[in-house]
């Protein structure tokens, strides 16, 4: 538990997503002090309570371990946007928002009259950020998608996978959450905008395009192509490098292990490791810049060095040696690692329905950082609190931007 | 003004666009000031995550200055790199323009030009006196500092960030180290796959079926941390509006990608279970990649429920008369049960109706009724992709270092504020006047000291 306010404390922001992205962009606001509301659809609420994995498989919306993870410090209340006694609460809201987090299909507000123009005329310093899968504009934007079809058209899914096998997906959710850390760094910036301008604003952020312009080197693919043509293969471990490269995760006897040699150093030391005594092994190998016909040889070796060893040991001989070996940990080995009880990377909370679990806790750490206030929220659970807040006239209790007039400092003021 | 507005990198704009600091003597404000217009980070990063996430907040109209020694390589590419070299190690040479990296290979490589847009670059090498003097000069005027260099770097170099706070408390100072600055693995040494092995990503990442194998140049902890971070650093400037302080951001990466699985650690403990190597196939959806009539043009497409799976159906049938066993085994697809249990059957007769045809008609056909689908987009398919292009996404940009090129654009785009796209890249060096003699108010007879000395150079040696 923090000490102090979280850092977006008086930070006001409504949920209006029911996937991943969304949900995940408008947690990071919750998690780190500002108060989030989710609108969910009467009795059904959002898609992420329908997925799971839930206990023994058994679907129970209030036990999703998706939606459980995925919003926790939000309250929720169910608003049929349909209705109009309901959608005058939601423009209620709006006109007490700072932010207004949204991924349904482009044209699906509009439909509803409760398109950007509409939200802007009620609250004109609203940040509107909608997240679609291939943006709200241009030939593609009513296309369908998924997780897949998002790597496949944005990620760099081309170059991954075997050599002459089909390009594989990254697993999990992963892209998803991709795309919504980038919606909530936007969202914060629009924040910005809005703190200096006076203005809202709507931000548009297509799934495509943030994995189009992301670190795992589709960015970097797509320029080295505008430069020289070239197209990365498949089935090539960093083939932005050159130089000797030894890479890949490796059996060992309890599981795997993964090794990432890049540079003459750890080539160096690895061959050291494997080849012990073997002076023959370390004549032949030691300050190699390439790998020729003998690869499969020095493979054989490699393989044959760590299939007798734990994967713990393995990672442990590396990091002695200073070599880049990981164990590949699975999730529940992970929960128990030593390494991240200590740090208290885990929070337990209690959840009414849930019951006692244990959460990813902060995902970086900041005076008035990461606090799990509340569990995820009961459907509607927090209905009658917030209709009760409205028609009290309560917000906006805390009109932080009213009382912050002065443009941000910078160092021109200091 | 910065080096920046020195040429025009814009395609026919008369004017540079919104896109220079407003730090130093440019006083001319845009009508919306960009969200983090005036605000100064120091970029000691090095690679992947930590260049992605200074490029973020250069993005937001921050002046970015990386701090780079031409003593070690800063830019993932060495002053020595050569054609020669290439063909030695047998090195394709595809992140260089046209492939050659002469004459200065550090500024010409792709690795940088990804995201080094917007940002400045000055000569400063931290582990000499004059070097690390420069470093706590700009860091007193500035706002911000990132860097993603191992655990103690800084400390060695007597910049570590209590002292930085002494000097400067209204100092953001984000560190990236990996596994976080404590704990038993907190100085392990690794790259993105290595940690990814660490939080339990690695483990359920392979082909549906098989052992584990990350998927090529799959080290998304760089993907994920770019955007974490510059989140974090808007949250510290916000909350400095309040507090008037600075402060640290511990950003363990390995910890920030974490979240990405948080669905499974809570799996892990409603079910004693650790999830499943799944490919390209997914527990709620019928799925997978498909081939072609072309080799190696491939296509994805899901099948959420009974809807789609009518409407794939109804494609299929269309395209001629599937003989009667193929009617039987599609209707084993109608419902969820039915595509769980036949997923592999059901998949090879989708393979099989995909070969026919070619991606476009794949991907026009089953969008068109509202089945999600999408190729598997290679390079050069994006950079003539009509969407993207309707979209105005890629950037063209030149730079005397690269020329001409189409540039990636931003990961997101707003209707109410501008976002960033200037200068595409520095040229080591080329800010050395304004930072020293602008920012730094550095007499003249002292810089030119520094230049003499070769500890401020607009070349690397490394």
């Amino acid at each position: 538990m923090s000490e102090r306010p979280g850092v977006l404390d008086g930070v006001r922001v409504l949920d209006l997503s029911r996937w991943i992205a969304g949900e995940y962009a408008t947690k990071l606001f919750g998690d780190f002090g500002a108060q989030v509301i989710k609108v969910e659809k009467p009795g059904e609420g959002s898609h992420t309570r329908r997925w799971g994995p839930f206990p023994g498989d058994r679907p129970d919306p209030e036990r999703s371990a998706l939606f459980l993870h995925l919003n926790t410090n939000k309250r929720s209340i169910a608003l049929d946007l349909t209705d109009p006694a309901d959608r005058e609460v939601l423009l209620q809201l709006v006109s007490g928002a700072d932010a207004v987090v949204e991924s349904f299909r482009p044209g699906a507000l509009e439909r509803l009259d409760l398109g950007p123009e509409v939200l802007l005329r009620q609250n004109p310093r609203l940040v509107i950020t909608r997240i679609s899968a291939f943006g709200q504009t241009g030939p593609r934007a009513g296309h369908e998608a998924t997780g897949i079809v998002l790597q496949a058209t944005g990620g760099p899914m081309n170059a991954t996978g075997g050599a002459g096998r089909p390009p594989q997906r990254k697993p999990g959710n992963l892209e998803h959450y991709t795309i919504g850390r980038t919606a909530g760094e936007a969202t914060m910036a629009g924040l910005f905008a809005a703190r200096r301008n006076g203005s809202g604003s709507v931000i548009d952020v297509s799934g495509q395009e943030v994995l189009l312009s992301g670190a795992d080197r589709r960015a970097s693919y797509l320029m080295s192509h505008a430069f020289s043509g070239w197209i990365p293969p498949r089935g090539v471990r960093s083939a932005h490098r050159f130089g000797t490269t030894f890479t890949g995760p490796f059996p060992a006897a309890d599981g795997y292990v993964m090794l990432y040699v890049t540079t003459k150093d750890f080539w160096n030391r690895l061959v050291r490791l494997v080849g012990g005594d073997d002076e023959a092994f370390l004549a032949k190998y030691l300050d190699r810049e390439a790998l020729g016909e003998d690869w499969d040889e020095f493979d054989a070796h490699v393989r044959g060095w760590f299939a007798p060893r734990g994967k713990i040991e393995i990672m442990e001989r590396g990091e002695a040696a200073r070599i880049p070996i990981t164990a590949l940990l699975e999730v529940p080995e992970v929960l128990a690692h030593p390494h991240f009880r200590e740090r208290g990377a885990f929070v337990r909370a209690d959840h009414p329905v849930a019951g006692a679990l244990e959460y990813t806790g902060a995902p970086w750490r900041m005076a008035g950082g990461f606090a799990l206030l509340r569990t995820a929220p009961l459907l509607n659970g927090d209905g009658a609190d917030i209709r009760a807040e409205l028609a009290a006239g309560s917000p906006p209790p805390t009109r932080w931007r009213l009382s912050t007039s002065q443009p941000l400092a910078n160092c021109d003021e200091r | 003004m910065t080096g920046v507005t020195k040429v025009n990198y814009l395609e026919s704009a008369p004017e540079p666009p919104l896109t220079t600091n407003s730090v130093g003597t440019d006083q001319r404000r845009p009508a919306a000031e960009l969200p983090l217009a005036g605000i100064r980070v120091v970029d000691l990063t090095v690679v992947w995550s930590g260049p992605g996430a200074t490029a973020l907040l250069g993005d937001l109209g921050a002046e970015v200055i990386r701090l780079e020694g031409n003593n070690r390589m800063s830019r993932q590419a060495s002053a020595r790199v050569t054609r020669e070299s290439f063909r030695a190690s047998g090195y394709h040479g595809g992140t260089y323009p046209d492939r050659t990296p002469e004459p200065r290979p550090y500024d010409r490589t792709a690795l940088f030009a990804w995201h080094a847009r917007n940002k400045l670059s000055a000569c400063c090498n931290l582990e000499t006196p004059e070097g690390r003097q420069a470093a706590l000069d700009l860091l007193a005027v500035s706002d911000v500092l990132v860097e993603n260099n191992s655990n103690g770097t800084l400390e060695k170099l007597g910049l570590g960030h209590e002292l930085l706070l002494q000097h400067n408390p209204r100092l953001v100072i984000a560190r990236m180290p990996p596994m976080g600055m404590t704990g038993p693995m907190s100085n392990y040494l690794g790259y993105g796959p290595n940690f990814n092995s660490l939080v339990g990503i690695a483990a359920m990442d392979g082909y549906e079926g098989e052992p584990p194998d990350s998927a090529g140049e799959n080290y998304h902890m760089d993907e994920a941390a770019p955007a974490g971070l510059a989140f974090a650093v808007l949250a510290a400037l916000w909350d400095r509006e309040n507090t008037g302080s600075g402060g640290l951001i511990e950003f363990s990466q390995a910890e920030a990608v974490m979240a990405e699985v948080g669905e499974f650690v809570i799996d892990a403990q409603l079910n004693d279970r650790a999830p499943a190597i799944r490919g390209n196939t997914d527990p709620h959806l019928l799925q997978d990649v498909f081939e072609t009539a072309r080799d190696d043009r491939w296509v994805v497409l899901s099948i959420r429920d009974d809807r789609d799976w009518a409407a794939l159906t109804d494609a299929m049938a269309g395209l001629g008369e599937p003989d009667p066993a193929d009617r039987r085994v599609l209707t084993d697809g109608n419902s969820a049960e039915g595509r769980r249990l036949h997923s592999r059957r059901l998949r090879d007769e989708i393979a099989r109706w995909v070969r026919t045809r070619t991606a476009d008609q794949v991907v026009e056909q089953l969008q068109a009724v509202g089945v999600p689908a999408g190729e598997v987009m290679a390079e050069d398919r994006l950079l003539a992709d009509e969407h993207l292009a309707a979209r105005e996404w890629f950037v063209s940009r030149s730079h005397p270092a690269v020329g001409r090129h189409r540039f990636p654009g931003h990961p997101w785009r707003a209707d109410g504020f501008d976002l960033a796209f200037g200068r595409p890249l520095p040229s080591f060096g080329e800010d050395n006047d304004y930072v020293y003699t602008e920012v730094l108010g550095y007499p003249a007879e002292r810089y030119q000291d520094l230049k003499r000395r070769k500890l401020v150079t607009d070349e690397q040696f490394a």
